[in-house]
């Protein structure tokens, strides 16, 4: 008797057993469910997206044929928006929608996909206050519960599936007392174990990375071949801690109804008790500073800046000699002046934001801390990091944004104070935006740290789990 | 003969390793989340008070100018937490905290404390409710699993039906010998929650403990669904085991897969526009109108007023027409906001019909849902004080523009004095009523019913038919 023996044998078990292939079939609906919410989900932020660039096309074809209109000596259609004027041609009217297109495996995982925005409308009047705004229209309700999509089943579900399947590898030969004449067969315990949870996580993993890929072709993901690798490998270390720790558990040599209930009580705190109980922890300990005081920031500063204007427009100056040259000198125009105060606004908010900023950072990165403690935190974090709708690159995308309206500022700026006009030939030089996904390289560094700390895990288990299997020698 | 069934259920659960272990996790972390829900809203409740003052102060201290200006300038909201708020967060974290009321626009509520948060502490927050909700229920599971089916598996089904006790007795002592040792638990758990609602938190009143009664009534006919459940599968399996192992089942059906295939059925049923075409669609109406609902023309109106005063020119009429033009178009646009803010809010709240009514798959659905709208922390709630705001903002709009058109004339350069500013009442925002709440919640209310009468029937049914070995 070999080890491949084992194996067809529990193939063969598991083809007479109705209820096991049951809960197999449940699975595969399972996933094939969450991985069409996944995709549905994907088609309608593509579906945003389009009408977004669609209006941004629309509003720079008005403003185009506008210009023209007036160049041909036409009046503009209103004199509060007229497109000439540098404070209108880059504020709302002429906002330029910046996007964040959906990360290579949304359909995988939805994330923080539906909390977090993914488009801005960015404009000279883009300042922080801007990035409070609300992400995607969402019922909070459904905010609150979150998706059913494959990071979900791979987190909470897929662990249940191979402890159901591999509770009683051990213990139930035992009970049924073919364990005494399969050890009497040159093989050990450790190697009977191997054996029959190798085929089950055959299985299991194949199922789980199968409907992956899957979900991947048919939403295009492989174009970024090392972001499958990595959800792939987060998949199959979660899988295999449970697999390991079903492994240690049945070495115990206690009985099956005593492994089930050990399994489904560390699921329960690994899964459930441990992410909430650390949520409790980081709250009470670190809690979240509160924005409310950015908005009386944000009134105190502007009262005073319409308080100072023309103070400020000479502050500015003399901050930003080389403008000053531009500025019709005797008397300051009214939309300087009121980029002054804008200016001033925006100076005392980044420095709220800044402040606020560096608080919200240390306590998330001591929230993080938390997370070594429970592998369904680390391996949603990899699985989210995998897909692209994770917490880093969104904020890259928000960096990205407040670049972008600092390079659209510095374009209309000198224009505001000089009192220029424009005229339909700047609209092709006007700065464009275009997100700059994250290189592989920084994807793999900060996905390493769960996953090495998966790894770690599941050594530190298996270790147990050789250990304890090898002192099983009979019944 | 029931009660010695009661207090032997009751105490050997009380020496059973498993439960004391059980309860004591599930004791702690029940206290732990009441007390850090506690001091969380209190904080935030203290913050949200102190920006309410400024803002208010920002309002009275402007300045004088014209009252368009202060129109403009406008007041920031901040939504207030409940006295009850602290057992259930409910969607509060998802909502924003804030809304800036200001001329010509109703603005979205801003900065969702979600945003703040990490992914990481999306996936399980921990309130006292999502204890009552999730892990009580997993204790019960725990404790009642064996009860017949233990029973059966030892033999001992056997000698105690043959002391002649009736077989829904004999249920009945085990289920009350269960919610005795759940008793030890939850009795300490409830006076340390009505102790939170004495100490009370600063929230505008909302008959705290008239809700918080209804509230523990609520769990506790979830936890005796529960009871009834564990007991009817442990009277109809064969063996312990598998009786816990259809319980766990049920579990994971109920808080884990339920909740979540109800927010795709409720998006699938109940689509909500993006937030672009929603922007479009409002800036569209606003500026070209709608059948039904015509953008003022200041023409028609110059042209009314003219023949109600009898009057040549604008100039001799005894109003600032701007002032008058202005409230027109307020009124016009609140009627666009009406029609789409409206719609929105329909749709949410269909969306929450349909995680109701799936709590006929699910009893979590229906407490969940009732617990929420009791803490004063669900969505018809949330949109009860967004409503309150902008009607607050529709009247500071209405003084604003009625101090332009009757204390000037068109065309005159008119500054307010800074009186007219403290003129304004407060917006004072007032709870629903608990009536109110129930009234949204009859659905949850009849499903949890309909669970509880239910249970017992079938559990009552399997019991008479259990197998005796």
């Amino acid at each position: 008797m070999t080890l491949r023996t084992v194996l067809r044998n529990e193939w063969r078990l598991l083809r007479a057993d109705r209820a096991l292939a049951l809960v197999l079939v449940v699975f595969a609906l399972l996933f094939a469910y969450a991985l069409a919410n996944g995709l549905a989900w994907v088609d309608f932020q593509e579906e945003t997206l389009a009408a977004a660039r669609e209006g941004n096309a629309e509003r720079v074809e008005t403003l185009e044929a506008e210009l023209q209109r007036i160049a041909d000596g036409g009046q503009p259609s209103s004199p509060f928006r007229d497109p000439r004027s540098p404070s209108v041609l880059g504020g709302a009217s002429g906002a330029q929608t910046a996007v964040l297109d959906p990360g290579p495996l949304t359909a995988l995982a939805v994330g923080q996909s539906d909390l977090l925005p993914y488009y801005y409308d960015v404009s000279i009047q883009t300042n922080e206050s801007s990035f409070l705004q609300n992400g995607e229209i969402e019922n909070p309700l459904n905010l609150l519960v979150g998706r059913f999509d494959l990071a979900f089943v791979v987190v909470y579900l897929l662990p249940l599936l191979i402890l159901a399947l591999s509770f009683n590898v051990l213990s139930g030969e035992r009970e049924q007392g073919t364990l005494a004449l399969t050890l009497s067969q040159p093989v050990s315990a450790r190697g009977v174990v191997t054996a029959k949870l190798a085929f089950r996580a055959i299985l299991v993993m194949g199922l789980a990375l199968g409907v992956s890929l899957l979900g991947v072709l048919f939403s295009g993901g492989f174009g970024s071949p090392g972001r499958v690798a990595l959800w792939c490998a987060a998949v199959a270390a979660y899988a295999l801690f449970w697999f390991t720790l079903a492994a240690w558990v049945n070495g115990l040599g206690r009985s099956s109804a005593w492994n089930a209930t050990v399994l489904v009580g560390a699921w329960l705190l690994l899964v459930v008790v441990l992410p909430a109980g650390v949520n409790i922890t980081a709250g009470l300990l670190h809690p979240l500073p509160s924005r409310v005081e950015m908005i009386t920031a944000q009134r105190e500063a502007s009262n005073e800046a319409v308080n100072q204007r023309s103070e400020l427009l000479a502050r500015y100056l003399e901050d930003h000699p080389e403008l000053a040259g531009g500025v019709a000198a005797e008397e300051a125009n009214r939309a300087a002046l009121a980029w002054a105060a804008t200016d001033a606004v925006n100076r005392r908010l980044e420095e709220v934001t800044s402040v606020h900023g560096e608080r919200l950072a240390a306590q998330q990165a001591l929230v993080r801390r938390y997370r070594f403690l429970s592998p369904a935190l680390l391996t949603q974090e990899a699985l989210l990091d995998a897909a692209g709708t994770g917490d880093a690159r969104f904020a890259r995308f928000q960096s990205q944004v407040r670049e972008f309206a600092e390079r659209w500022r510095t374009f209309f700026v000198p224009a505001i104070l000089a009192g220029e006009q424009m005229t339909a030939d700047v609209l092709p030089a006007l700065p464009s935006f275009r997100f700059v996904d994250e290189q592989m390289r920084e994807v793999r560094a900060r996905a390493a740290i769960p996953l090495a700390a998966l790894g770690g895990l599941l050594v530190l288990v298996g270790a147990g789990a050789v250990a304890r299997l090898r002192r099983v020698t009979g019944p | 003969m029931i009660r010695h069934i009661v207090r032997k259920e009751f105490t050997d659960l009380l020496r059973d390793g498993r439960f004391r272990w059980c309860a004591a996790i599930v004791g702690v972390l029940l206290l732990v989340s009441l007390g850090s829900g506690l001091v969380e809203t209190r904080r935030a409740e203290a913050a949200h008070t102190a920006a309410r003052e400024t803002a208010r102060d920002h309002w009275e201290s402007q300045g004088e100018k014209n009252p368009h200006s202060a129109a403009h300038y406008g007041i920031y909201a901040f939504k207030p937490r409940l006295p009850l708020s602290f057992l259930d967060q409910g969607v509060d974290p998802y909502t924003g905290t804030s809304v800036w009321l200001e001329a010509h626009r109703q603005n979205d509520f801003l900065m969702r404390p979600a945003q703040d948060a990490t992914a990481g502490q999306r996936l399980g927050a921990l309130t006292a409710a999502q204890v009552l909700q999730y892990l009580v229920p997993l204790l019960i599971i725990l404790l009642a699993f064996g009860a017949l089916a233990g029973e059966r598996e030892q033999g001992t089904l056997r000698q105690l039906l043959a002391t002649g006790i009736s077989r829904r007795d004999l249920a009945l002592g085990k289920a009350l010998g269960v919610a005795g040792a759940l008793a030890l638990l939850l009795i300490p758990a409830a006076i340390v929650g009505s102790a939170a609602i004495t100490l009370g938190s600063p929230g505008p009143a909302a008959t705290p403990f008239a809700r918080g009664t209804v509230l523990a009534a609520g769990y506790l006919a979830y936890f005796a669904v529960f009871v009834a459940l564990s007991l009817a599968v442990s009277a109809w399996v064969r063996s312990a085991r598998t009786a816990l192992v259809a319980l766990l089942g049920v579990w994971v059906l109920n808080g884990l897969v339920a909740p979540r295939v109800a927010v795709d059925l409720s998006k699938w049923l109940h689509p909500t526009p993006s937030a672009v075409e929603f922007a479009r669609t409002m800036e569209r109406e606003v500026r070209s109108g709608v059948p039904g609902i015509e953008r003022p023309d200041r023409g028609e109106t110059t042209a009314r007023l003219l023949a109600e005063h009898g009057a040549e020119t604008v100039d001799d009429l005894p109003v600032n027409v701007i002032g008058v033009y202005l409230q027109e178009s307020e009124e016009f646009a609140n009627q666009i906001f009406d029609r789409n803010y409206g719609d929105l809010w329909n749709r949410f709240e269909r969306q929450g019909v349909v995680h109701e009514a799936l709590s006929v798959a699910a009893p979590l659905l229906a407490v969940r849902t009732l617990s929420m709208g009791l803490a004063g922390t669900d969505v018809e709630q949330h949109r009860h004080f967004a409503t309150a705001a902008e009607q607050y903002r529709r009247d500071l709009m209405r003084r604003m523009n009625g101090d332009l058109a009757e204390n000037s004339r068109t065309g005159e350069t008119y500054i307010a004095t800074e009186d007219t500013w403290a003129e304004v009442p407060p917006f004072q925002y007032d709870a629903p009523s608990l009536g109110w709440v129930l009234q949204n919640r009859t659905l949850s209310l009849g499903m949890l019913g309909l669970w509880l009468v239910g249970a017992f029937l079938v559990a009552g049914s399997l019991v008479r038919r259990a197998e005796v070995a």
